[in-house]
């Protein structure tokens, strides 16, 4: 397949897009909405489509090397391979959360039960 | 809020406690009732009022589980009551009341349904039966008599199933006929284990399945169980299907690791 080079204007839009869009997960990364884990996955959404069109001849290689004939194809597994590691992370950072969550709403039940029992001067149980 | 002693139906005593409050014996263990409750204003009270009527003094703790309701306030006046500040669901409510009992001292505690469907005179049943034979789990089964209510035809067969897989799967004593039964005697072992660790989702089977797997014994008594009182269940039509499959995928699931 010959390798055809992307266009000055897909250049500049990828380019764009990849800018403006780490500006922003900048800015929410700095107000604290994300972590810096967070920040490096999701701006993957901007820098492998960046890569791919920034060094053609590198999409070309990565294809070639792992038999796919399009980049393209090789991009976009690239990018689910992120997402679905980002997905995995924070499916486990939320079933830990939901953990803890029920653990603190347990604890205060009980705790707010002790002191109801003390306060009412009655006995433990 | 009434204060218990010592209860009659301890495992000091071979007595049944049908003739008025038990007075405290020396020895006598200690029963804690955990009664779940989600909105169960119109049952709570009742079943409160049926267990005094036992006359055996039991402990009671009814955890509100995020109830909209006046639950807390009825259940209030007749027993501790732990107020979970948002719904924690079935399993996340039981385990609140296994911790209060592990913290508390009690030597069993016995769950039973805040919607009226368990007879708080078959708790000297799981009482009775435990001294019969000790077990870590004492579950109150509706399918040994096939008397009471027992569930509807679909619910039977999926219920049949859980059991090939629990069965099949786990071996911790007897055969459990009953696994999705929310009546229940867990003694010292199995309240330290499940204060540790209780599963949220489906817990009734699940929490047997990690009980056997972590080499806990579980035994059953017949029980009579009553159509609910109020309110209506939460798994039935197509969501019985979407139970049992995710039920039987968290009992393999519970095979193959090793804690939970």
């Amino acid at each position: 397949m010959t390798n055809v080079l992307p266009s000055a204007e897909t250049v500049v839009v990828i380019s764009a897009f990849a800018l403006i869009y780490m500006l922003v997960l900048l800015k929410k990364t700095l107000q604290g909405k994300f972590d810096l884990y967070d920040f490096l996955m999701l701006s993957m959404v901007a820098i492998i489509p960046a890569g791919f069109t920034l060094f053609p001849g590198l999409a070309y290689l990565v294809s070639h090397l792992t038999g796919v004939v399009f980049p393209f194809v090789v991009m976009f597994g690239a990018l689910f391979l992120v997402v679905f590691a980002f997905m995995h992370n924070m499916t486990a950072r939320l079933h830990k959360l939901e953990r803890q969550n029920c653990a603190l709403i347990q604890e205060q039940s009980l705790l707010a039960l002790e002191l109801k029992t003390k306060d009412s001067g009655q006995p433990g149980g | 809020m009434a204060d218990m002693g010592m209860v009659g139906s301890g495992l000091g005593s071979t007595d049944t406690c049908h003739d008025g409050a038990a007075a405290p014996q020396h020895g006598a263990s200690r029963v804690l009732l955990i009664i779940p409750c989600f909105n169960e204003e119109a049952s709570i009270g009742g079943l409160l009022g049926e267990i005094a009527a036992t006359g055996c003094g039991y402990h009671t703790l009814v955890v509100d589980d995020g109830s909209s309701d006046t639950t807390a306030a009825v259940a209030g006046c007749r027993s501790r009551v732990a107020r979970l500040a948002q719904n924690l669901g079935i399993g996340g409510a039981v385990q609140t009341g296994i911790k209060y009992a592990a913290r508390q001292d009690f030597d069993f505690c016995i769950q039973i349904d805040g919607d009226g469907q368990h007879d708080p005179r078959a708790i000297e049943t799981l009482l009775n039966a435990y001294r019969k034979q000790p077990s870590n789990i004492t579950i109150g089964s509706r399918f040994i008599d096939h008397a009471g209510f027992c569930s509807t035809r679909m619910r039977r067969a999926g219920i049949r199933l859980i059991v090939l897989a629990l069965n099949g799967l786990f071996s911790g004593g007897g055969r459990i006929t009953d696994p999705t039964s929310g009546m229940r005697l867990m003694d010292r072992a199995a309240i330290e284990f499940f204060a540790k660790a209780y599963p949220t989702d489906f817990p009734e089977p699940i929490s047997l399945a990690w009980a056997m797997r972590a080499g806990l014994t579980v035994n059953e008594v017949p029980v009579e169980m009553r159509a609910r009182e109020t309110g209506v269940s939460s798994i039935d039509g197509l969501k019985s299907a979407s139970y049992m499959i995710r039920v039987l995928g968290y009992i393999l699931l519970a095979r193959l690791v090793r804690s939970p």
